[in-house]
Formats: C-alpha cells, sequence, structure tokens
C-alpha cells in the first residue's frame, strides 16, 4: 500500500493533543493504523505537547492533593474492562480502530452506492460512516456544509484535487465543491467523517437527498 | 500543606515530609538548581523509581511538579479547576501504576505523562471508545516496525522541540498553543487576540509548516 494522500499536519497536531471529536478522531486513527510516516508525526506533535507541559504556569492545588493521592497508591488496582481488547466482531479485514464499534447493515442509498453508519457513543455534529461505491461510479457533484474526511480502505476514488487510493485519507471543507469519481476495477469502501450536511448539486442530487440525510 | 506550585524541586521534600514517607535521597537532592526544566533525565529516573521500588518519594516529586501543571493544561482546556485537578490526580496515580512500561527511549517523561493526561481527558469527555483508539495507536506503533529514533536521547528531542519554537515567531506559537493544544476554534482565538480571522489562520498555516520543517524527522 503506497499512501500519497495525508491528514495536514494541524490535523495530525489536533489528534496529538486529543481535541478532535470523536468522529474525525476516528477516521484520522484509521489512517494511522495504516500509515507509519503519520504515526511518526503524531509522535512528534506528542514530544511538542509534553516540553509545551514543562513550560505551563503551575496551577495552585486544593490543599492536600497529594495527600489525597496517596492512599489511592496502595489501593489494588482495579483490571482494565475488558472491553479494552478491542474485538473484531465484524468478520471483516477491517482497520483495528473500526473492530470496537458497532456498524450497522449495508444500504443502498442511490445507484452503485451503498452506505453503512458507524455508532458513536458520543452526541456530535459529527457523523461517521463507510461507503462503498462500485466501480466508476460518479458521485453527484457536493459541497459540505463543514469538512468531510475520508479515509479509502479498498478502491481508489478521484476527484479535482488528486487520486485517493488504500489508506489515503481526504481532507475536504466547507470551501470544497468536488465530484468524485471512483476509478474502474474494484468498488472503493472508505470511511468518512462527515460534519453538518451534505448540499447535493444537479437533477441527481436532489434525488439524493433524502437518502443522505442520513 | 501547599504543595500546589511546588515547581523547585527543594520545595517539594521539605513539603512531602509531612506525608511520612520522605526519604530524602541523596541522588535526588544533587544538583538542585532550582529549575527543572533544565535536567529532563531527572523525572525519568523518578519513574523508574516508582517501577523499581514503589518509591513514594518520586511519586511525591513527580506530583509536584505535574499534577499543577496538568491542572492549567486541561483548564486552558476548557475544564473546571475541580474537573481539571482530579484528572491531575489521575493523571499521577496512572503514572504510579504504569511506571513499568514507561520506555524512555520513546519518550521523555513529559511526553508520556502528557499523553496519558490527554487518555484521560478524551475518557472523561467522552467515553472510552475513543481513549482506546489512542490506545491502539500505541500499540500498533510499539510493534510496528517503526522505531523511535535510538540516537536521540529524550533530553536530546525535547532540546530538539525547544530549538523549533524558539525559531517560531512568538506571535506564531501563541496561536499555535491556543489551537492545537489547547484546542480552541479558530474564531475564538481571533476574538481572544483581536485579530482578524485570516491573520489567525495564516499564522496558524505558517507556524504549522515551520514547526513540521524544524521538527524533521523526530520521533
Amino acid at each position: 500500500m503506497t499512501i500519497t494522500q495525508h491528514p495536514s499536519d494541524a490535523t495530525l497536531a489536533a489528534f496529538a493533543s486529543g481535541t478532535l471529536d470523536e468522529a474525525r478522531g476516528l477516521v484520522v486513527a484509521t489512517h494511522l493504523s495504516l500509515c507509519a510516516q503519520c504515526r511518526k508525526a503524531v509522535r512528534a506533535f506528542e514530544h511538542v505537547g509534553g516540553v509545551l507541559l514543562d513550560d505551563l504556569p503551575p496551577s495552585e492545588m486544593s490543599a492536600g492533593a497529594l495527600a489525597r493521592a496517596v492512599p489511592a497508591l496502595d489501593r489494588p488496582q482495579t483490571p482494565p474492562p475488558a472491553a479494552a481488547a478491542p474485538r473484531d466482531v465484524h468478520g471483516e479485514n477491517l482497520p483495528a480502530p473500526l473492530a470496537s464499534y458497532e456498524l450497522g447493515s449495508w444500504r443502498w442509498i442511490g445507484r452503485g452506492v451503498q452506505w453503512r453508519p458507524v455508532a458513536l457513543r458520543a452526541a456530535d455534529d459529527t457523523r461517521v460512516f463507510m461507503l462503498k461505491a462500485a466501480p466508476g461510479t460518479r458521485l453527484p457533484r457536493h459541497r459540505h456544509t463543514g469538512t468531510e474526511w475520508t479515509c479509502v480502505f479498498e478502491g481508489a476514488f478521484r476527484h479535482d484535487l488528486g487520486r485517493y487510493g488504500p489508506g489515503d485519507f481526504d481532507e475536504a471543507d466547507e470551501s470544497m465543491e468536488h465530484n468524485p469519481v471512483v476509478e474502474d476495477g474494484v468498488a472503493c469502501i472508505c470511511l468518512v467523517a462527515l460534519q453538518g450536511s451534505i448540499e447535493l448539486q444537479g437533477w441527481m442530487g436532489r434525488l439524493l437527498q433524502p437518502f443522505v440525510r442520513i | 500543606m501547599q504543595v500546589a506550585g511546588a515547581a523547585t524541586w527543594p520545595e517539594v521534600n521539605l513539603r512531602s515530609a509531612e506525608f511520612g514517607f520522605v526519604r530524602r535521597g541523596a541522588d535526588m537532592r544533587q544538583g538542585d538548581d532550582g529549575v527543572m526544566n533544565k535536567d529532563p533525565a531527572r523525572p525519568a529516573d523518578w519513574i523508574a523509581a516508582i517501577a523499581a521500588r514503589q518509591d513514594r518519594t518520586a511519586f511525591a516529586a513527580l506530583f509536584a511538579f505535574y499534577a499543577p501543571r496538568i491542572k492549567t493544561l486541561l483548564m486552558r482546556m476548557g475544564a473546571s479547576a475541580d474537573v481539571g485537578e482530579d484528572i491531575a490526580q489521575e493523571t499521577l496515580l496512572s503514572v504510579w501504576r504504569k511506571a513499568a512500561s514507561f520506555d524512555p527511549a520513546r519518550a521523555s517523561a513529559s511526553t508520556w505523562i502528557y499523553t496519558i493526561a490527554r487518555n484521560l481527558r478524551i475518557d472523561r469527555l467522552r467515553h472510552d471508545n475513543m481513549a482506546r483508539l489512542y490506545e491502539q495507536s500505541e500499540t500498533v506503533e510499539r510493534e510496528g516496525p517503526e522505531r523511535p529514533d535510538a540516537t536521540l536521547s529524550a533530553e536530546e528531542r525535547a532540546q530538539r522541540v525547544r530549538a523549533a519554537l524558539d525559531k517560531i515567531p512568538e506571535e506564531q506559537v501563541c496561536v499555535l498553543k491556543l489551537s492545537f493544544f489547547e484546542g480552541h476554534a479558530h474564531g475564538d482565538i481571533a476574538e481572544e487576540l483581536k485579530l482578524p480571522l485570516g491573520t489567525v489562520k495564516s499564522r496558524l498555516r505558517l507556524a504549522m509548516s515551520r514547526l513540521r520543517l524544524l521538527l524533521g524527522d523526530l520521533s
């Protein structure tokens, strides 16, 4: 897998500092599970975080803060919750970060396009879903009211800004309007975090709109 | 009792004497210069002392330095003082429990503690799913082919980060901290600094690309 499209530095730094919402964090984590280069970058930003932590002015702790912490040191450690080990309940070859999430079933939302929701527990204005588009599918031209981040698992699509194959990460924001085309050959399967809603253009878009309001 | 704000290390020892478990280790007193940042190797030694012999003096020292700073970080990220303090407590407790898994070749004590606090904050804010993403990412990295650059010590890495931050104009570092490490929205930063949104965005872009360039292959 040769990955050529990566999250922006800003996104990797936000991941390193834990400030992404869960939906976008999941798509970035999925890319990271496939991309050693970006894992290194996140690690570098964590080093920055460590240095910045050192440099922060200390806040006053409440009286007896350390004294309160001490008894806990002797308490037997509660074993980590059993769920800590992700289990792949889906029986598919999905990247590790997805394995512990509940996935809905595939549903057709248009010609050649299937959609499958990923259940997040946090209530966000960002949704996550998988998309599976048949080879050669032209997705309707659309723009977003927020960000649309995508990580490709299989197959590939192209739009004005490049080609996105397995492992690649596409970070689209509200300033972009694009119409991705799926390459011939194999279906394109990807994970998408969509903030806000999609506005589809053209007659096909109007037809699809009710389905995409997921 | 006022452990709070004890940035300097001799003070830590005096204060922690109140807890009755203090052993003023000669190794710990050595080289006190009142500024811990100058001796980044020391916190790593404290963590090692906890791992080796559940050293409570070392714990008190780590607590005194890191807990008040974690509290500051959390509050800057929007947590209340109570939550900030809670997470600072949990972080240090976690350091105590996980001390044996600390690998100084991979990260400095500060970086390691920073990531623990980050994960606990996520835990608190949302739930364990998201925090698990970070644990998985770490596992992948541990087991994966890439190893941290073994030629760089934690100290050298920290120096490189500092040198990089020093080379970036202060005004850019300021928005960098606000945006990426404290998680403020661009609009809020613009308001706070009384700058046009476009200026905030361009400063961030500049700061980010310079930082990446200057950090180079740091891992």
